[in-house]
C-alpha cells in the first residue's frame, strides 16, 4: 500500500490542480467531468444544467422554477422551495436552490433524490476532493426472519426484516413471491410447514417464495413498522378468479368484540379549531362534550374509554390515532364542530376516511398481483403505499357502518339538518387500525347552532345520540362476528355479557 | 430572476398590454382566455365563476396566474373567500404525469388557520377544481405550504397525498 501512496497523492493532486475554484468533478461509471459550483453561506451548490447535461439530461426554465429532465423523468424545482418534486414525490434538499445570473444551482442532494428515485443510483459528495460521485446503489444486506402461524383460521406469515426495504409481491397459481429490492440474508434455504394454507417457504437470491396448498387461497398483505415487518394473511377465497385479494375485511384480534373505545376531542391548545360568531372555540366545545360522552359510554356500555386529551393541551394529529393504536382500541371517534363561509350553513355530518381513488387502488392491487416479476423502483415505491392502503382498507367497511350509525342517531336525537355520511382524507383518521369516524356535531359558525352547542340540554341529546350509535354498532358488529347471538324476533335491550377489558 | 420575470409578466397582464420582454419564448405568448374559478355557492357546493384573463399559452406559467386570481376572491362581494384572505401562491409546478404541485403561503397558513372541516375541505377542493377544470393536462393536485410538505392547512384535511377532482363537492 505504501508503495502506491505517492501515486494516490499525485492523482488527488492532479484532480485538485485541474479543478478551478468554481469547479467540482462529477464522477460517473462513464468517466469524470468538471461541473460548475458556487458557494452561498458556506454551502456548495451545483449548476443543475451542468450536472444534468453531464448525465445526459437537461435543465430548462419552467413557470416560476425549472425543470430537470433525464431519461424521460422530469423533476421540477425552484428558488422558492427546498423541495424539488418528481412524480408524486418530493426531493428534499438541505437548502433552497439559488439562481445566479439566471442559472439554477442546487445542493447535491437534489441529484441524490433524482437519481435515487429514477435510476437506482447513489450520489455522494466528497467536499475535500470536491468529487460528486454517482454510482449504482450499494444496498446493504438485510436480515430476514420468518414465522408462520394459524390464528383463528387465518395463516399469518410474518416476514421480519432488520431494516425497512422496498419489495414487490407477485402471485402465481399456487405461490406468492416477495421480491426484495435490497439483498437479503435468508434464515434458511427452504422449510416446510404443517399449516392449513402454506406448505413451504423457499429463499432464492432476493426472493422469498411461499408455496400454497390450494389454488383458492389468497393473502391480505400489509406492512408494519418498528420493527419493519411484512405480513401476509392467507385465507380461502370464496369467489371466482376476479376477487382481489387484500380487500377482504379480516382482523384477527385477541378478544373479538368492541372493548376499548378512543374518543378524540378535536383540536386543543393553540390549535383552537373553528371559532363561532360569539367566540365559542371548537377546542372547548369538543372537550366539554367528549368528557361527558366518555363517562356516559363507560357507565352504559361497560367498555374502556380513553380520551386523546383531557385538558386544553395540543395533541398532534398523528398522535391521536397512535394513542388508539397503542391501546389496541376497537373503535375511534373524533368529535368536531364545523365551519363554513356560507352564512346559515347548519346541520351535522359524519365522515370516514377516503382513500384517494380507491377504485384506482383496487385496480393497481390487481395489476400487482397479476404482474410478472417487475421490480422497478417506482413500482415498488407505489406498492409500499398500496399495501399500507390495503391494510387500512380492511377497516373502511366497518368505518362506513359505524359512521352510518353515528349519523342516523344524530339525526334521530337532535333533529339538526342531516348532511349525511361522507368520505374525506382527514388526517386524524389516517393510520387508525380500527373502525374510525369523525362527527361534525354542528356548525359553530352558525349563531343558532353555536348557542345550541353551549346548551346543556342539547349537549345531552348529542351525548345520548353518540352513545346509542356506539352501542348499536357494537351490538351489530359483535352479532356479525358471532360473539353475541342475534337478537330474538322481539328485540330486547341486550347488554354485552362480556366485561370490558 | 424567474420570479421577477413572472411578476413583470403579471404586471403586464394587469394593464392588458402585450408582454414587455422581447425575449419571451413562443410558448409564453400571452392570449386572453376565459377561465373558471371555483368558490362556494349558497348550497355549500363549489360553483364556477368565469373570468377573462390574459394568460401565457404555456400551462406552467398560466397555472400560477389562474391560482393567483382565485385567491383574490370572487368578483361578487356576496361570495365569500374560502382560503384565508392573506394566502399567497408561492409557486406552481406542473409535472408530466399530470400532478400539479401548488405551493401556498401567507401569514395565516403559516401561523395556523383556525377553521372547521367543511371550510377546509372546500378551500382545498376550490384549488383542485380550479386547476383541473381549466387545464386538461392537470389531473391531480398536491399542496405544499411555504415550500415544505405540510400535514394540513387547518388541522383537518391531510395534504400527504395528491387530490383528484371530487365531483361530489361541485355544483352540477
Amino acid at each position: 500500500m505504501k508503495r502506491f501512496l505517492p501515486l494516490l497523492i499525485l492523482a488527488a493532486a492532479t484532480i485538485l490542480s485541474a479543478q478551478a475554484p468554481n469547479q467540482a468533478t462529477l464522477r460517473t461509471p462513464s468517466g469524470d467531468r468538471f461541473v460548475t459550483i458556487t458557494h452561498v453561506e458556506g454551502q456548495t451548490f451545483f449548476a443543475a444544467d451542468d450536472v444534468m447535461a453531464a448525465l445526459g439530461g437537461s435543465v430548462t426554465p419552467d413557470g416560476t422554477g425549472f425543470k430537470a429532465t433525464l431519461n424521460n423523468n422530469l423533476a421540477a424545482f425552484g428558488p422558492d422551495s427546498r423541495f424539488g418534486v418528481i412524480r408524486d414525490e418530493l426531493i428534499e434538499m438541505p437548502s433552497t436552490p439559488v439562481v445566479v445570473a439566471g442559472r439554477p444551482y442546487v445542493p447535491w442532494q437534489f441529484f441524490q433524490g433524482f437519481l435515487g428515485k429514477t435510476a437506482d443510483m447513489d450520489v455522494t459528495w466528497d467536499p475535500v476532493g470536491r468529487v460528486l460521485l454517482a454510482r449504482p446503489a450499494q444496498h446493504t444486506v438485510v436480515g430476514v426472519q420468518l414465522s408462520v402461524a394459524n390464528i383463528q383460521g387465518i395463516s399469518k406469515v410474518v416476514v421480519g426484516l432488520t431494516a425497512p426495504t422496498e419489495y414487490a409481491i407477485v402471485k402465481d397459481q399456487m405461490a406468492y413471491t416477495i421480491h426484495f429490492k435490497t439483498p437479503i440474508r435468508a434464515p434458511f434455504p427452504e422449510q416446510s410447514y404443517d399449516d392449513v394454507y402454506v406448505s413451504k417457504a423457499t429463499f432464492a437470491g432476493n426472493d422469498l417464495r411461499l408455496d400454497l396448498k390450494a389454488p383458492d387461497v389468497a393473502a391480505d398483505a400489509y406492512k408494519l413498522d418498528n420493527p419493519f415487518r411484512i405480513v401476509l394473511d392467507f385465507h380461502k377465497v370464496a369467489a371466482g378468479p376476479n376477487t382481489i385479494p387484500g380487500l377482504t375485511p379480516s382482523r384477527p384480534v385477541d378478544t373479538p368484540g368492541i372493548h376499548t373505545i378512543v374518543i378524540d376531542p378535536g383540536h386543543g391548545g393553540k390549535e383552537v379549531g373553528a371559532i363561532g360568531p360569539r367566540g365559542l372555540m371548537e377546542k372547548d366545545a369538543t372537550l366539554t362534550l367528549c368528557r361527558r360522552l366518555a363517562d356516559n359510554l363507560e357507565n352504559k356500555l361497560k367498555t374502556r374509554v380513553i380520551l386523546t386529551r383531557t385538558d386544553d393541551s395540543l395533541v398532534p394529529l398523528d398522535q391521536r390515532t397512535a394513542i388508539a393504536n397503542q391501546y389496541k382500541a376497537d373503535l375511534f371517534l373524533s368529535v368536531h364542530m364545523n365551519a363554513a363561509v356560507v352564512k346559515g350553513a347548519h346541520g351535522s355530518e359524519t365522515y370516514f376516511l377516503s382513500l384517494e381513488a380507491s377504485d384506482e387502488l383496487a385496480k393497481k392491487a390487481a395489476e400487482v398481483e397479476n404482474a410478472a416479476a417487475k421490480t422497478a423502483s417506482a413500482e415498488t415505491a407505489d406498492l409500499k403505499l398500496i399495501l399500507w392502503d390495503l391494510a387500512q382498507q380492511e377497516y373502511l367497511n366497518e368505518s362506513s357502518r359505524f359512521a352510518q350509525a353515528v349519523q342516523e342517531e344524530m339525526n334521530r336525537a337532535t333533529h339538526v339538518q342531516n348532511r349525511g355520511v361522507k368520505q374525506a382524507p382527514f388526517k386524524v383518521l389516517v393510520g387508525a387500525t380500527m373502525p374510525a369516524a369523525l362527527v361534525e356535531v354542528g356548525f359553530i359558525t352558525n349563531p343558532d347552532e353555536e348557542s345550541k352547542l353551549q346548551n346543556a340540554d342539547f349537549q345531552k341529546l348529542v351525548i345520548d345520540a353518540l352513545t346509542t350509535a356506539v352501542e348499536r354498532y357494537k351490538t351489530d358488529y359483535e352479532t356479525r362476528i358471532g360473539v353475541i347471538r342475534p337478537p330474538a324476533p322481539a328485540p330486547t335491550a341486550s347488554t354485552d355479557k362480556k366485561a370490558g377489558t | 430572476m424567474v420570479l421577477a420575470f413572472v411578476i413583470l409578466s403579471t404586471a403586464a397582464c394587469k394593464e392588458n398590454k402585450p408582454p414587455l420582454s422581447p425575449n419571451l419564448a413562443k410558448e409564453n405568448k400571452v392570449a386572453m382566455r376565459t377561465v373558471s374559478l371555483y368558490y362556494e355557492s349558497q348550497d355549500l357546493l363549489l360553483a364556477p365563476e368565469r373570468r377573462d384573463l390574459p394568460l401565457p399559452e404555456n400551462p406552467a406559467g398560466a397555472l400560477d396566474l389562474v391560482l393567483r386570481e382565485l385567491v383574490k376572491g370572487s368578483a361578487n362581494a356576496a361570495v365569500p373567500r374560502l382560503l384565508p384572505a392573506d394566502t399567497v401562491i408561492r409557486g406552481v409546478y406542473l409535472l408530466p404525469e399530470g400532478t400539479v404541485f401548488v405551493d401556498l403561503g401567507g401569514p395565516t397558513l403559516t401561523q395556523g388557520w383556525a377553521t372547521g372541516s367543511h371550510q377546509e375541505l372546500m378551500a382545498v377542493y376550490s384549488v383542485v377544481q380550479t386547476v383541473t377544470a381549466n387545464f386538461p393536462e392537470a389531473r391531480k393536485v398536491r399542496m405544499l405550504v411555504n415550500g415544505e410538505p405540510a400535514e394540513t392547512l387547518g388541522g383537518h384535511v391531510s395534504l400527504a397525498r395528491s387530490f383528484a377532482p371530487q365531483p361530489s363537492v361541485v355544483a352540477r
